[in-house]
């Protein structure tokens, strides 16, 4: 506290403690002062009791949050991993581990500012290396994949994003649940689905959109060395549709011909 | 033969304690703070219901300051959107041992809506947050604070100098840093740190929050 440094503008970093803890510090000033705070214990003791007077003044500005948006908040959550705690046995024996950068959540990718045309490209690039990681993609056709997947990554924020964004689960017969959420008013769905049963190698699962408008395939998925599918995006929801899913051949069949081991009214 | 449930519960998911009526504050007084500590802790797991009586506990909170630093309303709701998500996602990096689960999640808010601020100077933005700021937030606010909490910090902002208040005031809800307050307020950078950091002090001890 009385060491005295030369280089921050002639005072002791310290008296930055304050306008950190309300962020007010551009962002070299908040990159310096991080250096300073990880080697000085009593100034993070400090800071942490500031965020506690600043958390405060959040609480006294509290106002209703608009409605729908827990509706939307919970049903990202549900189809968004979460990151891994600390290792403790990793902590152990290392005291700063370098970390191998988590997989990007595809969901926080993703979340983009429905306004910010112009951030979304920037957005879009880090979406497509999660939707790649997400669906598993490897070497081979990964261009054409991940061109696939920058469309299909705008699309799903899209859905999930829509203010009339729904959420549902589905159980699956035989085992296994899939994941929806649904925008009518974007005539699109985007599901997940997880532990389905290993199906012998002639078969797959395969999806389907089934209603007034006719049975359309939605996609083939074989679960094998990935024990989750998705996200997936199926466009072209239209009213009555139900989201069913079928064990069939592995080739993929043009109509369901298995019985319905899913089906979600839409 | 198949199930469906609509809403956010998965099946089976356990409903967890405090999934009660909404406290839209978060537990500003005595230290409930802690349940909110205890239920990030069952969010890390992937209890969905614990994630719900967080939503319920801070989301009033969240979007009230985030809406007062970014005015707009839309961007306010994504900002939110994010942070409770982010919530969710990095639960399990939630370390009691470091400060109180509320000033964890108010942290990251902060930071989120400040950064969205600075990354957005564009003309056109400005624009839309001079127009928005036409809105009396006082009146958008009364819906929700309870006055117990919103009286108490009120007491304690009236408690400093006029400097170190209007220094908590434009940095805290205004997203400004020292820089732009000490422009703001026509006062040299070094005594804006300064005021800063005594008026935080001056706060904790007024409200009576761990230091």
């Amino acid at each position: 506290m009385k060491l005295r440094r030369s280089k921050t503008h002639g005072r002791e970093p310290h008296t930055l403690a304050g306008a950190y803890a309300m962020d007010a510090i551009a962002a070299p000033d908040r990159a310096r002062f991080e250096r300073h705070l990880a080697g000085c214990e009593e100034c993070a003791q400090e800071i942490a009791g500031l965020r506690e007077a600043t958390a405060r003044l959040a609480a006294a500005a509290a106002v209703p949050p608009p409605s729908g948006l827990k509706e939307r908040v919970m049903a990202a959550a549900a189809m968004t991993r979460q990151q891994p705690p600390p290792d403790s046995e990793a902590a152990a024996e290392t005291e700063a581990p370098a970390r191998i950068p988590a997989i990007v959540p595809w969901f926080r990718a993703l979340a983009l500012p429905r306004r910010m045309a112009v951030a979304a490209a920037a957005v879009a690039s880090v979406a497509v290396l999660a939707v790649a990681v997400v669906f598993g993609v490897s070497n081979g056709s990964m261009r054409d994949q991940l061109n696939q997947a920058q469309v299909s990554s705008q699309q799903i924020a899209a859905v999930l994003t829509a203010r009339d964004a729904t959420m549902m689960t589905g159980a699956v017969a035989g085992g296994g649940t899939v994941t929806i959420v649904m925008s009518h008013a974007r005539h699109a769905l985007v599901f997940t689905a997880a532990d389905l049963h290993a199906l012998p190698a002639s078969r797959g699962y395969e999806f389907w959109l089934i209603g007034p408008a006719g049975d359309r395939p939605v996609t083939m998925f074989r679960p094998g060395g990935h024990d989750m599918l998705g996200p997936v995006i199926a466009s072209g929801l239209k009213a009555g549709d139900h989201l069913a899913l079928t064990a069939e051949p592995a080739g993929g069949a043009a109509r369901p011909t298995a019985p319905m081991m899913l089906d979600v009214v839409l | 033969m198949t199930s469906v449930s609509p809403g956010g519960r998965p099946p089976g998911a356990p409903r967890s304690r405090g999934a009660g009526p909404p406290d839209p504050l978060g537990d500003p007084l005595g230290d409930p703070a802690g349940d909110l500590g205890a239920q990030i802790r069952l969010v890390a797991r992937g209890d969905a219901g614990a994630f719900d009586a967080v939503y319920e506990q801070v989301a009033a909170s969240v979007f009230g300051m985030v809406r007062r630093v970014i005015r707009d309303p839309a961007q306010s709701e994504e900002v939110t959107q994010d942070v409770l998500l982010e919530v969710w996602r990095n639960a399990s990096r939630f370390d009691a041992e470091r400060g109180s689960a509320t000033a964890w999640v108010m942290t990251l808010a902060h930071r989120r809506a400040v950064d969205r601020v600075r990354s957005v100077q564009k003309e056109s933005e400005r624009e839309r947050r001079t127009a928005a700021a036409d809105i009396p937030y006082d009146e958008v606010a009364e819906a929700v604070e309870s006055t117990l909490e919103r009286e108490r910090v009120r007491r304690c902002l009236g408690s400093l100098t006029e400097l170190q208040r209007e220094s908590v005031t434009l940095a805290y809800y205004g997203g400004y840093t020292y820089g732009q307050v000490a422009t703001l307020l026509g006062v040299p950078t070094g005594t804006i740190k300064t005021r800063m950091r005594d008026a935080l002090i001056r706060l904790r001890d007024c409200l009576g929050v761990a230091g």
